[in-house]
C-alpha cells in the first residue's frame, strides 16, 4: 500500500471526567473516501477536531504525507492541503455564490475586486470540479440546501490546494434527491485525486461511497473494514455497538388503557404524513438521527411549530395547540431538550423553576407565598431525590441530572396527562439515568402516557413499550421492543437496513 | 410558503410606498418643490446627514442590522457635534488656525472611535448601548467645552464650503460626493469591504474563512468616528459655527436615512450609496415639510414614525 496521506495514531483526548480519545487511530490513503462511523460519544466530532487543530491532543502524532506535523493548528493543518465541511453551512444569506465562495480569499487588482475573475473561476470551478452549473450571479438565500452545500465546497476547495476533504455529516439536512447531487459532486473530487474522510450516521450512505471504514467506539478504534460491500452495516453496526445494555431500566410490564393521543396524517416542513398513537398509561418512543423530523414532531405536537396539514386528537378532543401554554392546560408537558436554555431559568433557585408553570396554585391574589413554594419545591426534591436537599438552591449549581429532576419535577406538580420527553438523559450521569428512567417507569404504572424522543437507542429500547423509527422525515416503522436488539434498532434508524 | 414570501414583499416595500405617498403629496401641495432651486437646498441640506450616515453604514455593514445585537453607532452625530464644538472653541476662542482646531478633533474623533470599538469588541457592550453611553458622554463633555453656547465661525475655509461652487455646484455637495465615493469604494469594491460585509452578514461563516472579525469591527468604529470628524466642517458650514444640541436632529435623521438606504438595496441590506441616497430623502421630506409650512415639531414626530416604519418592516422581514 503506498503511503498514508493521514496517519492519526493513538491520539488521547480528555476533558474533565471524560476520556473521549483513548489512542484513537485513522489512516487515510490518497484518492480515497473514507469512512467514519461510530454512536453519539464515540468520539467521532473529537477525533475530527483534534485533526482541525480546533482541540490539542494529550497523547499521539499526526502524520500527513509522510512527515509528522509537530503542531496541529487550524493554520498548519490548511497550509498542509486540509479542508473541512462543516455541518453546519455558515454562509452569508445575502452575498453571491461568488462572493460566497470567494469569502475571505477574493481576487483583486488595482482598481478594487476582480468580480469578473472571481465569477468566472467560480462557475468553472463548479463545472468541473463539481459537474454542476451554478451561475455565480445567485443569491445564496435562493438557493436550495444542496446548492448551498455545493457552494460551501467550493469555498474550500476553490485555491485547488486541498488533498483530502473532510466532510462531517454532510447530508443531515439533504433529502434524498439533494442527496444525489452532493454524491455526484463528491464522486467528481474523487476522480480529481483528491481524498475525503466522510462521518456520518447514515450506513447506508457509508457502503454506498465509501472504499474503506474506521468505526470508533467509546473512543478507540474497534475496527477498520478494508473492503466496503453493501452488507457490510450489519458487521459495522455490530462493531458500533458492541456492548450489552446495562441493567438500567426496571423491569416493569404496563397496561395500556385508553387512547390518549393520537395523530392523523401530521405535515411539516421537516416531516410528512406522520401518524401514531399513544395510550394512557404506555412509553412510547421516537427514534431518528438528527434530521429525521424527530425533533420537529415534538415541537409540532407541544405548539412551539405549525403543522402544514393533519389532526392531532388529545384526550378525547380534536386538538390544533398554537402554543406550549394551550398544551399545558390540556394536561400534556414537554421535558425540552435544551435543558439549560429551554428547561431551566438557570439563575432562580430550585423552588422559583418547580413552581414556574403553577404559580397559581402558590399564590393569593397577586402575592406569591414562598414559604407554600418553598415547601412544595421541598416536597418535590424528596420525593425525586433532588441533591441538594435545599430548593433556595440556584438551578444552575445542580448537576445535569438533578437539573433533570427539577424539570421533571415541576410538572409532576401539575399531574399532566402525557409527558414527552426530548432527549431525557442528555448529558446525566449513570446513577441519574437508573433515577430517571425509574421516573418515568412509575409516571406510566400511575396511568400517564409517556412519548420518549431520545438520539440513544439504548435508552428507547430499555424503556419504551413500542418504538416509531423516523428516517428523512417520515415514520418508517413501529416495532415492539420485545425482543428488540439495540443493533436492529440502528440499523433501521441508519438506513443500514430496511424497515 | 408562498404566503410568507408575500408578506415579506409586502413589508420589504412599505417603507419606499410610504415616502412616494409622502412625496407626491409634498408635490401636488408645494408648486416649488420639484424646482432646482429646492432641489440644490435639498442637496445642501443633506451633507451632514450623508456624512454622518457612510458612518453609521459602515458600522451596519460590520456588525449585521438587527438593530438590537447587530452594528449601530449612535454617537456619530455627537461625534460631528463635539469635533465643531472644537474647531469653533479654538478658532473663535483661541484665535488657533483652522487647521490646528481640525487637527485636535481629529484626535478627539480617534478617542471616540476607540472607545467605542474597546467596549463592544473587548468588554463585549452591544453596541446599541456602547454607542448611546458614549454618546451622551460626549454631549456632556460638549457643553462644558462650549459652556452651552453657540461659537460663530468666520474662518473663509467653512465659509468656502457653506456659500462656494465647484465647477457651478455648490462646494459642500462636490466634497461630500467625493467623500462618498470614496467609502463606497471601500466598502463595496475592495477586498478590505467584502471582507467587512462578510463579518456582518455571518460572523461564524466570516471566521471560518479566516477572516479576523474583531480587527474589522474596531475598523469600522474608527471610520464611523472618522465620517463624524469629517461631518464636523459641514456642520460648522451649514450653521455659521457650532451649535449644541443639533445632534439630536441628526441622530434622527442619520438613522432613518441609513435603514431607508436598507429597502433601496436589491439585496435588502444596510449600504453605502442606500444610506447616501436615503439621506437625499430625508432632506428632501424635511425641505418639502416647510415648504408646505408643516410645524417643525411635527416634522420631528413624522421623521420618528418613518424610523418606526422601517426599522420594522426590517425587522419583520427578517423573521419572515
Amino acid at each position: 500500500m503506498a503511503v498514508a496521506l493521514l496517519q492519526m495514531h493513538d491520539i488521547i483526548k480528555s476533558f474533565p471526567g471524560v476520556l473521549a480519545l483513548n489512542k484513537a487511530a485513522l489512516s487515510v490513503q490518497p484518492g480515497e473516501i473514507h469512512g467514519l462511523v461510530g454512536e453519539n460519544g464515540a468520539g467521532k466530532s473529537t477525533i475530527i477536531k483534534v485533526l482541525a487543530g480546533v482541540y490539542k491532543a494529550d497523547g499521539g502524532t499526526v502524520t500527513i504525507d509522510g512527515e509528522a506535523l509537530q503542531d496541529v493548528t487550524p493554520r498548519s493543518v490548511h497550509e498542509a492541503g486540509i479542508r473541512f465541511i462543516h455541518q453546519e453551512l455558515h454562509l452569508v444569506q445575502h452575498f453571491t455564490v461568488t462572493e460566497s465562495v470567494f469569502m475571505g480569499q477574493e481576487l483583486s487588482g488595482i482598481g478594487g475586486l476582480s468580480r469578473r475573475d472571481m465569477k468566472a473561476k467560480a462557475e468553472s470551478f463548479f463545472k468541473d470540479a463539481l459537474g454542476t452549473e451554478l451561475s455565480g450571479d445567485l443569491l445564496i438565500r435562493d438557493l436550495g440546501i444542496a446548492e448551498r452545500k455545493l457552494v460551501q465546497i467550493a469555498r474550500a476547495l476553490i485555491d485547488g490546494a486541498a488533498k483530502l476533504v473532510v466532510f462531517d455529516e454532510p447530508t443531515a439536512p439533504l433529502s434524498s434527491g439533494e442527496t444525489e447531487k452532493l454524491f455526484a459532486a463528491i464522486t467528481n473530487l474523487k476522480a480529481r485525486g483528491i481524498a475525503m474522510i466522510y462521518v456520518s450516521h447514515y450506513l447506508a450512505e457509508i457502503t454506498d461511497i465509501c472504499d474503506r471504514v474506521t468505526v470508533l467506539r467509546n473512543g478507540k478504534t474497534v475496527s477498520v473494514f478494508e473492503e466496503v460491500l453493501p452488507d457490510s452495516t450489519d458487521a459495522m453496526i455490530t462493531a458500533m455497538v458492541g456492548r450489552e445494555i446495562e441493567a438500567l431500566f426496571p423491569d416493569v410490564s404496563h397496561c395500556a388503557s385508553a387512547d390518549l393521543l393520537q395523530v392523523q396524517n401530521l405535515h411539516h416542513q421537516a416531516f410528512s404524513n406522520v401518524s401514531f398513537d399513544v395510550q394512557a398509561g404506555e412509553i412510547v418512543g421516537i427514534a431518528g438521527l438528527i434530521g429525521s423530523g424527530r425533533e420537529e414532531v415534538v415541537d409540532v405536537l407541544y405548539g412551539l411549530k405549525k403543522a402544514s396539514e393533519g389532526a392531532v386528537k388529545f384526550n378525547g378532543k380534536s386538538q390544533a395547540f398554537n402554543a406550549p401554554k394551550d398544551a399545558v392546560a390540556a394536561g400534556m408537558v414537554l421535558v425540552p431538550r435544551d435543558r439549560r436554555h429551554d428547561g431551566l431559568v438557570l439563575d432562580m433557585s430550585v423552588s422559583d423553576n418547580v413552581n414556574l408553570a403553577s404559580l397559581d396554585d402558590i399564590s393569593t391574589g397577586l402575592i406569591e407565598r414562598r414559604k407554600m413554594g418553598l415547601a412544595k419545591a421541598g416536597a418535590v426534591a424528596e420525593q425525586l431525590d433532588i441533591r441538594p436537599r435545599d430548593p433556595s438552591a440556584k438551578a444552575r449549581n445542580l448537576s445535569g441530572g438533578n437539573q433533570q429532576k427539577v424539570v421533571l419535577g415541576r410538572w409532576l406538580t401539575r399531574g399532566a396527562k402525557l409527558f414527552i420527553l426530548d432527549e431525557p438523559t442528555v448529558g446525566v450521569d449513570v446513577g441519574a439515568k437508573v433515577e430517571i428512567y425509574a421516573l418515568v417507569e412509575k409516571l406510566a404504572a400511575d396511568g400517564a402516557g409517556v412519548l420518549v424522543s431520545s438520539s440513544d437507542p439504548g435508552e428507547l429500547v430499555g424503556l419504551c413499550d413500542r418504538i416509531l423509527v423516523m428516517l428523512r422525515g417520515e415514520i418508517i416503522t413501529e416495532i415492539s421492543t420485545d425482543g428488540l436488539g439495540v443493533d436492529h434498532l440502528v440499523a433501521l434508524t441508519t438506513g443500514g437496513q430496511a424497515a | 410558503m408562498t404566503q410568507s414570501l408575500t408578506i415579506r414583499r409586502i413589508l420589504d416595500a412599505l417603507p419606499i410606498t410610504v415616502f412616494v405617498l409622502l412625496f407626491l403629496y409634498l408635490s401636488l401641495n408645494s408648486a416649488n418643490f420639484l424646482s432646482f432651486p429646492t432641489l440644490e437646498l435639498i442637496l445642501k441640506q443633506a451633507v451632514p446627514t450623508v456624512l454622518v450616515s457612510l458612518g453609521l453604514a459602515t458600522v451596519i455593514v460590520a456588525g449585521g442590522d438587527d438593530v438590537v445585537s447587530g452594528g449601530i453607532d449612535l454617537s456619530i452625530p455627537a461625534t460631528a457635534i463635539i469635533c465643531a464644538a472644537i474647531v469653533a472653541d479654538q478658532v473663535t476662542n483661541h484665535q488657533s488656525p483652522l487647521i490646528w482646531g481640525l487637527v485636535l478633533a481629529f484626535g478627539a474623533a480617534g478617542i471616540i472611535g476607540a472607545v467605542n470599538a474597546g467596549l463592544v469588541v473587548w468588554v463585549r457592550m452591544t453596541p446599541l448601548l456602547a454607542t448611546l453611553a458614549t454618546s451622551v458622554a460626549i454631549v456632556g463633555v460638549t457643553k462644558v467645552i462650549t459652556e452651552s453656547r453657540r461659537i460663530g465661525v468666520t474662518d473663509p475655509t467653512i465659509v468656502f464650503i457653506r456659500d462656494g461652487s465647484i465647477a457651478g455646484i455648490a462646494a459642500g455637495v462636490v466634497l461630500t460626493t467625493i467623500v462618498a465615493l470614496a467609502y463606497w469604494h471601500l466598502v463595496h469594491r475592495t477586498k478590505w469591504g467584502m471582507n467587512l460585509q462578510a463579518t456582518g452578514g455571518s460572523r461564524d461563516a466570516a471566521e471560518i474563512s479566516g477572516i479576523p472579525t474583531n480587527r474589522f469591527v474596531v475598523q469600522s468604529f474608527l471610520l464611523a468616528a472618522f465620517a463624524g470628524w469629517i461631518a464636523c466642517s459641514f456642520v460648522l458650514a451649514r450653521g455659521s459655527g457650532s451649535s449644541p444640541g443639533s445632534e439630536e436632529n441628526l441622530l434622527l435623521e442619520m438613522v432613518l436615512a441609513t435603514f431607508l438606504g436598507a429597502a433601496f438595496s436589491p439585496r435588502r441590506v444596510v449600504t453605502v450609496w442606500g444610506a447616501v441616497l436615503g439621506a437625499v430623502l430625508v432632506s428632501a421630506l424635511s425641505v418639502g415639510f416647510i415648504s408646505i409650512g408643516v410645524n417643525v415639531f411635527w416634522t420631528g414626530c413624522i421623521k420618528g414614525v418613518l424610523i418606526l416604519l422601517v426599522v420594522a418592516s426590517a425587522a419583520a422581514g427578517r423573521e419572515q
